[in-house]
């Protein structure tokens, strides 16, 4: 895999791990006794419900207590279309004659089974994933109980609470571990793909995921069909093994159990949820023979004790929950555990700050061939509450030009960014970009019509490689994976962060960090970058480095640049146009000499002296 | 507090199952001990389970909740029994009083008073007392608030008591009213009270009232109205419908004005 996110060791060491302890689990499952088989089939079902919460809840960092559903779902659609037409006709007299006579081949049911759940995703999906983040595991979880309340209620098609019996069991150990193989590859695939390394920058940061083009419904929509797919597949092996099937199966205590393993095992990594889900179904097994009155290990007897096995998983989810959050993995794939021993050298890292170095850039393709037209603020006022921000401020900005927008702290100068890049509507005035009205556009769509913004803060991707979230710019936008990957490389290296490409933005200094927040925003080859104090919280060192850095590549990139400052010493040398608000008016606009000398700017900025600090 | 808590359910199920042990004492005082228990546990929940994640983000919030309802209502599953026990309530309350020459049923006098009561506690709490201000401080920023001199723990520890002690009042209503406890007579509530605050919008009291009052209005109206065939189906609907409310206003119905983040 050249030029990918990891080197080849890295994904061979990642997809061989879990697959291998799959293939171990199959191995001790069959040659063991009837009873263990069965157990181990199960455990291998449950593995892949897991691995279909991982794909959405690891990589969209948002809990569904609603995906046991969709395994509900796979499990009944498997069921009803493989129990033999005696049976049918009396548990589910009112199934429609194509289902009650069907008797399909249990490979061909799965594989139904399996669509069903992703249509079933895709109508419940585009309601649920409109919601608030805050709001998605509240109505998740609504979903799981109304699809539990119509199985259980609907007598004549699904059985009722009674449930389903006379399902031909046709799963056994070595197709469920051959399936919950592939769930791992599949899991893999979608974690390193464009579209998941897009809803892991949402789990991340989502207004700066946003800025840089992703589509943050339609990003989560992606990651909830596919893990409806994978639970859905293990709910039909699930009922194909067991040969019955009651609501209660995928219900409340199968949310908590397969949350758990999830949990446990390490909720950001494919190899957590495999850890997990095999290290928790030994727990519960040997807690269930001790519920049941049996002697374990040869240990005494307690009676029986029903919720025993319940009890243990609530505390083990409790005691990982407070002492160790990221899980036995710490979220990380085997790969990448392998290579802790460089991570934990990034001290190293943090020694040095912004650092350029003068390398031209590759692949360039400056004609665009595009309209080269402006960037234009028209008459834009806003109010919070009684608070006028910004009143008919408008602004135009050339292609190629950079103009410095000063004022000082409540000016309405990042209000003003925050309308133009579509984190804010104004309540009048209208935006243009390339002559036509984008008033109203979402963040990602300006994003990929070329209109790119920064923040105050860095805001990084904590959890992926400077390579990965400056990848991430140029995904937003479109790109497949291996374009994107060259053009990071192309832009950590113009930046002179290449050789940081491996380490966690997180681990980073603010320096370096402010400076990775530029590279994805270039990522995304803008027309127009908005950098919101750029220079903010850095040291005078740093400040001027970044100045230096940014005449450079605004030139190689040729891109319009608004740029947002407190320094005006920094915003003269840097632009050729300078715009000065306060108190959300424009009170001047010309060269950064002129400026300097109009009496109404000295007055209202300069006369009180040049802030020291710069407000975050 | 932005904590959302899944073993609400169970500081309502724990105080009914203290009725149901307490059988034969005076009802007054097996209420009392039923509620102090209630306060007792919230409290030591926030202490072991809920103060150590305080800091983590809201989803790892809700899964330690889960761990905890999980712990308790298994407990009580394992050392009394997995099906519902009945309890024995006053006489008094199952008669009925005239009121301008209407009978009205004795409980539902009680329960009229004891939420008009509470409500009232509640807002004189929140909107009137000292640890109230902090407490609405400590919910709009809560380093800010800690910065400021408010003991963020106290503040906690009341918010937690405060939630027990309602959810308890909460647990002796539904006792007396259907003389029944089970382990799982919690979640149903606690999920009510879930999509209640997600369609009113979180954070404001008056989101919660709203959002509750609809669902027991739809929950009522579908019950009268709704075709005897479809009457199972009836928390289906009432759980479907209200999501459609967050297709459209996803931030939920009552919503701060210009509340959008500081970025």
């Amino acid at each position: 895999m050249h030029g990918g996110l990891h080197s080849p060791g890295t994904v061979a060491v990642s997809a061989a791990a879990p697959l291998a302890l799959v293939g171990l689990t199959v191995a001790i499952g069959a040659s063991g006794s009837p009873s263990l088989q069965g157990t181990v089939a199960i455990a291998l079902c449950n593995l892949i419900i897991v691995l279909g919460l991982q794909v959405f809840i690891g990589n969209s960092g948002v809990y569904s207590f609603g995906q046991l559903g969709f395994a509900m779902a796979g499990g009944y659609l498997a069921a009803l279309l493989t129990v033999p037409a005696s049976f049918s006709a009396f548990q589910t007299p009112g199934l429609p004659a194509l289902l009650s006579e069907a008797q399909l081949d249990p490979l061909a049911a799965t594989l139904i089974a399996v669509a069903g759940s992703v249509l079933l995703a895709l109508l419940v999906g585009l309601p649920l994933m409109r919601t608030s983040t805050l709001a998605i595991p509240i109505s998740t979880f609504a979903f799981l109980i109304v699809a539990y309340n119509v199985l259980a209620n609907w007598d004549a098609v699904t059985g009722g609470s009674g449930g389903l019996v006379a399902i031909p069991t046709s799963t056994s150990v070595t197709s469920a571990g051959l399936w919950a193989g592939m769930a791992v590859l599949a899991a893999l695939a979608f974690k390193w793909s464009a579209s998941g390394y897009r809803l892991q920058a949402t789990r991340e940061d989502e207004a700066a995921a946003r800025s840089l083009g992703v589509r943050l419904m339609g990003e989560r929509m992606v990651g909830f069909v596919l893990s409806a797919a994978l639970c859905g597949l293990g709910g039909a092996l699930a009922a194909q093994q067991s040969g019955v099937l009651t609501p209660n199966a995928f219900y409340f205590a199968a949310t908590v159990t397969t949350l758990t393993m999830l949990v446990v095992g390490g909720v950001r990594s494919v190899l957590g949820a495999t850890v997990g889900a095999l290290a928790i179904t030994v727990v519960v097994e040997t807690l269930r023979g001790f519920e049941e009155g049996h002697r374990v290990f040869g240990l005494p007897s307690l009676g029986e004790t029903p919720g025993l096995a319940a009890i243990g998983l609530g505390v083990i989810l409790l005691a990982v929950m407070i002492g160790r959050p990221s899980g036995l993995t710490g979220g990380r794939e085997a790969g990448e555990l392998l290579r802790r021993r460089r991570e934990s050298c990034s001290s190293s890292a943090r020694g040095h700050g912004v650092r350029l170095t003068s390398i031209p850039r590759e692949g360039a393709h400056l004609d665009r061939g595009t309209k080269r037209q402006e960037l234009v603020a028209d008459g834009v006022s806003l109010a919070f509450g009684g608070l006028q921000v910004l009143r008919d401020v408008s602004l135009v900005l050339r292609p190629g030009e950079r103009l410095g927008l000063i004022g000082p702290n409540g000016a309405g100068k990042t209000t003003l960014v925050n309308v133009i890049s579509g984190f804010q509507r104004a309540d009048a005035g209208s935006v243009y970009l390339g002559g036509g009205n984008v008033s109203g556009h979402s963040p990602a769509r300006l994003a990929r019509a070329g209109l790119v913004r920064s923040f105050q803060a860095a805001l990084p991707f904590e959890q992926l490689s400077c390579l990965e979230s400056v990848a991430v710019g140029a995904m937003g936008t479109g790109a497949g994976r291996r374009r994107a990957v060259g053009e990071a490389r192309a832009v950590l290296t113009r930046l002179g962060l290449l050789e940081l490409s491996a380490e966690r933005a997180g681990s980073l200094p603010a320096g370096s960090q402010r400076l990775l927040g530029i590279a994805r925003a270039l990522a995304t080859r803008p027309r127009y970058l908005l950098l919101d104090e750029p220079a903010a919280g850095l040291n005078d060192q740093e400040g001027a480095e970044l100045v230096e850095a940014l005449r450079d590549v605004v030139a190689d990139f040729d891109c319009g640049l608004l740029l947002i400052e407190h320094d005006i010493n920094l915003v003269t040398e840097l632009c050729t146009r300078v715009q000065v608000l306060d108190q959300g008016r424009t009170v001047a606009l010309g060269s950064p000499e002129a400026v300097q000398r109009d009496p109404a700017v000295i007055e209202s900025y300069l006369g009180s002296g040049y802030p020291a600090v710069a407000g975050a | 507090m932005g904590l959302m808590n899944f073993a609400q359910g169970e500081f309502i199920m724990v105080p009914a199952y203290v009725l149901y042990l307490l059988a034969g004492v005076p009802f007054g005082l097996a209420a009392a001990a039923a509620l102090a228990v209630g306060i007792g546990l919230a409290l030591g929940a926030e202490r072991i389970a809920f103060r150590p994640v305080r800091d983590a983000d809201l989803s790892a919030q809700l899964v330690t909740s889960l761990a905890l309802a999980t712990i308790l209502q298994s407990v009580v599953m394992a050392a009394i029994d997995t099906r519902s026990q009945s309890v024995a309530t006053p006489s008094g309350l199952s008669e009925s009083s005239t009121i301008l020459g209407l009978a009205v049923p004795n409980l539902e006098l009680v329960s009229l008073a004891l939420g008009a009561a509470t409500l009232g506690a509640l807002s004189w709490i929140l909107f009137r007392s000292r640890v109230g201000l902090e407490m609405r401080a400590a919910a709009e920023n809560f380093e800010m608030a800690r910065l400021l001199g408010v003991r963020a723990n106290r503040v906690l520890s009341v918010a937690f008591a405060i939630s027990g002690a309602l959810a308890a009042l909460a647990g002796i209503l539904l006792v007396t009213q259907t003389g029944q406890v089970s382990p799982t007579m919690g979640l149903t509530p606690v999920v009510i009270g879930f999509v209640a605050v997600t369609i009113g919008g979180f954070g404001r009291i008056g989101g919660a009232v709203l959002g509750g009052v609809l669902l027991g209005a739809l929950s009522s109206l579908l019950g009268a109205y709704l075709p005897d065939g479809l009457q199972p189906f009836r928390d289906a609907i009432v759980f479907s419908l209200p999501v459609l409310i967050l297709i459209f206003r996803p931030e939920g119905l009552l919503v701060r004005p210009g509340g959008a983040a500081r970025i």
